[in-house]
C-alpha cells in the first residue's frame, strides 16, 4: 500500500505541485489550507510523513508541529517543513518545537523527493 | 494533472492574494491589535507569491516579491512602520507584482516592467537597514557534483542522537533510504548504549549502526541520507580504499571500546586481522598515553575468544565469495534485454523465413542447415525469455503485508498461504499483474472470509486462510486466489444481474457462467461499500487487466466453502508457437499451445457438420465454427476442409479453416487500437513471404461464437 503523506500549505498551487510530485513518486496524498484544518484532517488516520508550510493563517507551521507532538498518535510522525524560510532563528524555532527536516522553497521536485524518501521510502 | 494546470492554479490564488495585500493595506486603521493581524495577513500574502511563483521559475517575480516581503517583514517585527508614504509606495508594488506575474506566466517579462522592478526596489530599499540581497539565483540548488568515484564499498558509522526519534525521525527509514544510494553489504547494530530495562526510555533512541554500502554515489550524497539527524548524532563516512589508518582513527573516534568496533569492521570484512594488528601498534607506538603491556588488538580479539580464528576466516571467507559472485552476477539495463529480446523476435521471423525458402527449394542439404538454424534460434530464443523471468515469490510476499493489515482492520484472523512461488514468469507480466492481484486478495478478505463468529458457527476454523497458487500448465501460467470465506451466491449475482440489465428475466445461465458476471463492468454485490473494496473499481478493471496480458480469469466457487479465482496469463507476451492456417485468401496464426488435433473434414461429413454446426469425434459432441463465414473470408472454400480442434479452460470446439500450412515460430506484434474491438485477435505477425497474418485469440473467438449462437437461438 502506498505510504500516505499529508501536505500542509495556505497555497492551492504549491499543494497541488507538491502532491503532482509525490503521487508520481507513488505516495498517496492528502491536503490541507493550514494547521486548524490539517489537525482537523488527522482524524485517527494514519500518516507516514507530513510536508508543512510555516506562514499560514489561523494555526500556523510551527503552532501545528507542536500540537502533533503532544498527540500520542503522531507524535513520532517525521514532518518535513517546506518554506522560504532559511533564516537560522526560525529554523532554530523550529528545531525547538521538534522540526528537524528543513526543505527551502522554491524546491525542486528530485529535492523535495530525496528529502522524503530518508523519512519514508515510497 | 500537469504543471500548467498548477499554473493556471497559481495565476488565481496570486491574484487572490494582491486582494487580501491591498485590502490589508486599505484597512490599516491605527488600532495596534487590529493592524498587527492585517500586517500579519500582508506579509503571508507576499511571502506565499514568492514560494510559488519561486515553483513555477518565474525569477522575476520571486526576485521582486522577495524586497517586499524584506520591508513587510521589518514592519511585522516592529523596525518600521507603515506610514502614508510606505503604504502608496507598498500598493503601486502590488499592482507590479500583478503584472509582473502576468508578464512571467506568459513568457518572458519586457524589459519595462524589470526597470520599473529596479525603481520600485531601489525605493524599497530605503526602508531596509541592510539592503536586502536579490535571493532568487542563489537559491537555486547547486548541482550536485558528478559522482566520480567508481563502484566501491563505503564504510558508514551512525550513532543516533537520543531524541532522533522524538524529533519523528526513524533510523530504520535513513538506513532503507541508504540503501536506495547502492547495495548495503553488511549492517552492524550497536546496542552498547541501551540501558538496564528499568532505565529504559522507549521514546529515546540508542541504537548505532556500522553500515557497508557499495555505492557509486559521492561521500556528500551518502552523508546527507542523515541530513536531518547530523545536528544531533555522530555520522562519519568512509570513502573505499580510504586506508585502513582511515579505519583507525574511525575506531579511536568513536564511542564504543576499540575491540569491539575492531571485531565489527573485521565482521565486516573490511580490515584484515594483520592490519588492524599492524595499524593498531603503530598508532600505540606513537601514543604517550599508551598503557603498558597493552597487545595488539587483533592478537587480544583471537585471544579472548572476542572474535574465534574460525570467524575471522569465514568473515575473510565470505569477503572473497563475495567478491567472487560479483563477477558472476551482471546488473544490467532493462531496456537493454527489452532490446535484445526484440532482436531475438526479428531473428525468429528471419529464421522462419530462411526455413521456409529453404523447403520450397527442395535442396535437402539447404532445409537440413536450416534446421540446425531453426533449432539454435529456438534455444536462443528461449533462453532471451529466461533472462526477463522472475519468480512470482516476490510478487506474492508482498500481500503478507496487505493480509496483516488488512485482517486486523477488519478484525478478522486471516492466514496467507503462498504456493508455487519460485514459479517463474516474464517480469513485465509480473510488474502488471500487482494491481489485479491485490483487488483479488483485497476481495476475498474484505468479502470472502466470514467474521470469526460466523466461521465458528459454521464449524469452520476460527482462522481463515487466503491462498494465493501459481503453477505452469501447458503453455500457460495459472495463478489462483483461493479462500475458505463465504463462497459466491449464484442466486444473488443473478437477482443482482437482472435489477443491472445484465441478464434477461428469461435467461437462466448455468453457475459457472453466473459467476463469470461479476467480471461485468458496475457490477457489485456487497450490501454495504466498505472502506476496502466496493469503491466503484470493480472486478471488470481486474479482468481488462488480465485480458490486456492475453490472459483470462475465472470464478468458481462453493457456497459457504469459499471461492477460488483463477488468473491464465501466457508465458511470455513477445514469442509463441503458432499453427498456420489459411482461410480463403488469408492465412491465421492459431497459438500452438491451445491446439490439440487436426482432423480432416470431407464430402458427407463436411456438409453434415455445416448443417448442424457441430460433429461426432469419437463419440464426443464438438461445437464448430467455421472461420471461412466467421471473417466472411475472400476467395473460395476449399473443397476438402480442415478441422482444427482447440482447447482452452476444458472447453473444446472445433474450428474449420480451408488449409493447415504448418507450425510456425512468430513474434507477435500488437494491433493498433483500430482492432481493439476485434477480439477475436490478439496480434499479427509477419511471415517468412513478408505477408502479414492475424493471429486468433482462441477464448475471444470462442466467445464470440457462443455469443453469436446464442443470438441465432433467441
Amino acid at each position: 500500500m502506498a505510504k500516505s503523506i499529508l501536505i500542509i500549505d495556505d497555497s492551492a498551487s504549491m499543494r497541488q505541485v507538491v502532491a503532482m510530485t509525490l503521487n508520481n513518486a507513488g505516495y498517496d496524498t492528502v491536503e490541507a489550507c493550514d494547521g486548524e484544518d490539517a489537525l482537523g484532517k488527522l482524524d485517527g488516520r494514519k500518516f507516514h510523513l507530513m510536508i508543512c508550510d510555516v506562514n499560514m493563517p489561523r494555526l500556523d507551521g510551527l503552532g501545528f508541529v507542536r500540537a502533533v507532538k503532544d498527540n500520542p498518535q503522531y507524535k513520532f510522525t517525521p514532518i518535513v517543513m517546506l518554506t522560504t524560510e532559511a533564516g537560522d532563528d526560525k529554523k532554530a524555532q523550529g528545531q525547538a518545537v521538534g522540526a528537524r527536516a528543513w526543505v527551502v522553497k522554491p524546491f525542486q521536485p528530485p529535492q523535495l523527493l530525496a528529502a522524503v524518501a530518508k523519512l519514508a521510502l515510497p | 494533472m500537469n504543471l500548467d494546470m498548477a499554473l493556471q492554479t497559481f495565476l488565481g490564488e496570486s491574484r487572490e492574494l494582491l486582494t487580501d495585500l491591498e485590502d490589508g493595506l486599505l484597512g490599516l486603521s491605527g488600532d495596534a491589535a487590529a493592524d498587527a493581524e492585517r500586517i500579519n495577513a500582508i506579509f503571508r500574502a507576499a511571502h506565499t507569491i514568492k514560494g510559488s511563483a519561486g515553483l513555477f521559475g518565474l525569477d522575476a517575480v520571486v526576485a521582486f516579491t522577495h524586497i517586499v516581503e524584506s520591508v513587510l517583514d521589518r514592519v511585522r517585527a516592529g523596525d518600521c512602520t507603515i506610514d502614508e508614504a510606505l503604504r502608496t509606495l507598498l500598493l503601486s508594488c502590488r499592482d507590479h507584482i500583478a503584472e509582473l506575474i502576468d508578464a512571467c506566466a506568459a513568457g518572458a517579462p519586457p524589459a519595462a516592467l524589470l526597470e520599473r522592478s529596479a525603481a520600485l526596489g531601489t525605493q524599497l530599499q530605503s526602508r531596509l537597514a541592510t539592503p536586502a540581497v536579490v535571493q532568487a539565483a542563489a537559491q537555486q540548488i547547486e548541482p550536485r557534483a558528478i559522482a566520480t568515484t567508481t563502484d566501491g564499498h563505503w564504510h558508514v558509522s551512525v550513532r543516533f542522537g537520543s531524541e532522533v526519534l522524538r524529533n519523528g525521525m526513524d533510523p530504520l527509514a535513513m538506513l532503507r533510504y541508504l540503501g536506495t544510494l547502492g547495495t548495503i553489504e553488511h549492517v552492524a547494530t550497536l546496542t552498547d548504549a541501551v540501558p538496564p530495562l528499568a532505565e529504559l526510555d522507549a521514546e529515546r533512541c540508542y541504537l548505532g549502526y556500522e553500515v557497508t554500502l557499495r555505492s557509486n554515489a559521492d561521500a556528500t550524497a551518502i552523508a546527507d541520507a542523515f541530513e536531518f539527524v547530523r545536528e544531533d548524532s555522530l555520522v562519519r563516512v568512509l570513502a573505499p580504499d580510504c586506508g585502513s589508518d582511515a579505519y583507525l582513527s574511525l575506531i579511536r573516534e568513536l564511542p564504543e571500546a576499540d575491540d569491539r568496533l575492531g571485531a565489527i569492521l573485521l565482521a565486516a570484512g573490511v580490515l584484515s586481522p594483520a592490519e588492524l594488528d599492524a595499524g593498531l601498534t603503530r598508532q600505540r607506538q606513537l601514543d604517550t598515553t599508551e598503557v603498558p603491556g597493552h597487545q595488539p588488538l587483533g592478537h587480544i580479539l583471537v585471544a579472548e575468544q572476542g572474535v574465534s580464528p574460525a570467524a575471522v576466516n569465514a568473515a575473510l571467507e565470505q569477503q572473497s565469495r563475495a567478491r567472487g559472485s560479483e563477477h558472476r552476477q551482471i546488473r544490467i539495463g532493462a531496456d537493454k534485454l527489452d532490446e535484445l529480446i526484440d532482436l531475438v523476435g526479428e531473428l525468429v521471423i528471419a529464421s522462419a523465413a530462411t526455413s521456409l525458402r529453404a523447403t520450397h527449394s527442395r535442396d535437402a542439404e539447404l532445409i537440413e542447415s536450416t534446421q540446425a538454424l531453426g533449432a539454435l534460434v529456438e534455444l536462443i530464443r528461449d533462453s532471451a525469455l529466461n533472462l526477463r523471468t522472475v519468480p512470482i515469490g516476490e510478487t506474492f510476499s508482498r500481500f503478507r503485508r496487505v493480509v496483516h493489515d488488512l485482517s486486523r482492520e477488519l478484525g478478522k484472523d486471516i492466514e496467507l498461504v503462498l504456493n508455487g512461488e519460485d514459479t517463474e514468469l516474464d517480469k513485465s507480466i509480473v510488474e502488471r499483474l500487482a494491481d489485479p492481484l491485490t483487488h483479488l486478495v483485497r476481495n476475498a478478505i474484505d468479502h470472502g472470509i466470514e467474521p470469526v463468529e460466523a466461521r465458528l458457527a459454521r464449524g469452520k476454523p476460527a482462522r481463515g486462510t487466503v491462498m494465493l497458487n501459481a503453477r505452469h500448465d501447458s503453455g500457460s501460467i495459472v495463478i489462483e486466489v483461493q479462500d475458505d470465506g463465504n463462497g459466491l451466491d449464484a442466486e444473488r449475482i443473478a437477482a443482482k444481474a437482472r435489477e443491472r440489465g445484465l441478464l434477461r428475466a428469461d435467461q437462466t445461465p448455468s453457475e459457472q457462467d453466473i459467476f463469470q458476471l461479476i467480471f461485468e463492468p458496475g457490477f457489485s454485490t456487497a450490501n454495504a461499500v466498505t472502506n476496502l473494496s466496493g469503491r466503484g473499481v470493480g472486478m471488470d478493471v481486474v479482468k481488462r487487466a488480465i485480458e490486456a496480458l492475453r490472459g483470462t480469469v475465472e470464478m468458481s466457487s462453493q457456497a459457504g466453502a469459499g471461492t477460488c479465482c483463477s488468473i491464465r496469463l501466457p508465458l511470455t507476451l513477445a514469442i509463441i508457437d503458432g499453427f498456420l492456417v489459411g482461410v480463403g485468401d488469408g492465412t491465421y496464426v492459431i497459438p500452438l499451445d491451445q491446439m490439440v488435433e487436426c482432423v480432416e473434414l470431407g464430402g458427407s461429413q463436411a456438409s453434415e457438420a455445416r448443417r448442424n454446426g457441430y460433429i461426432n469425434l469419437r463419440g464426443r459432441v464438438l461445437p464448430l465454427l467455421h472461420l471461412h463465414e466467421h471473417f466472411a473470408a475472400d476467395g473460395a472454400r476449399e473443397r476438402r476442409e480442415n478441422l482444427v480442434v482447440v482447447n482452452h479452460a476444458g472447453q473444446q470446439a472445433g474450428l474449420v479453416v480451408d488449409r493447415l500450412i504448418g507450425e510456425f515460430q512468430t513474434v507477435i506484434k500488437p494491433l493498433g487500437r483500430l482492432f481493439a474491438a476485434a477480439s477475436c485477435f490478439s496480434g499479427a505477425t509477419i511471415l517468412g513471404s513478408g505477408a502479414v497474418a492475424l493471429i486468433l485469440d482462441i477464448p475471444g473467438l470462442l466467445a464470440q461464437s457462443s455469443g453469436a449462437g446464442e443470438r441465432a437461438a433467441a
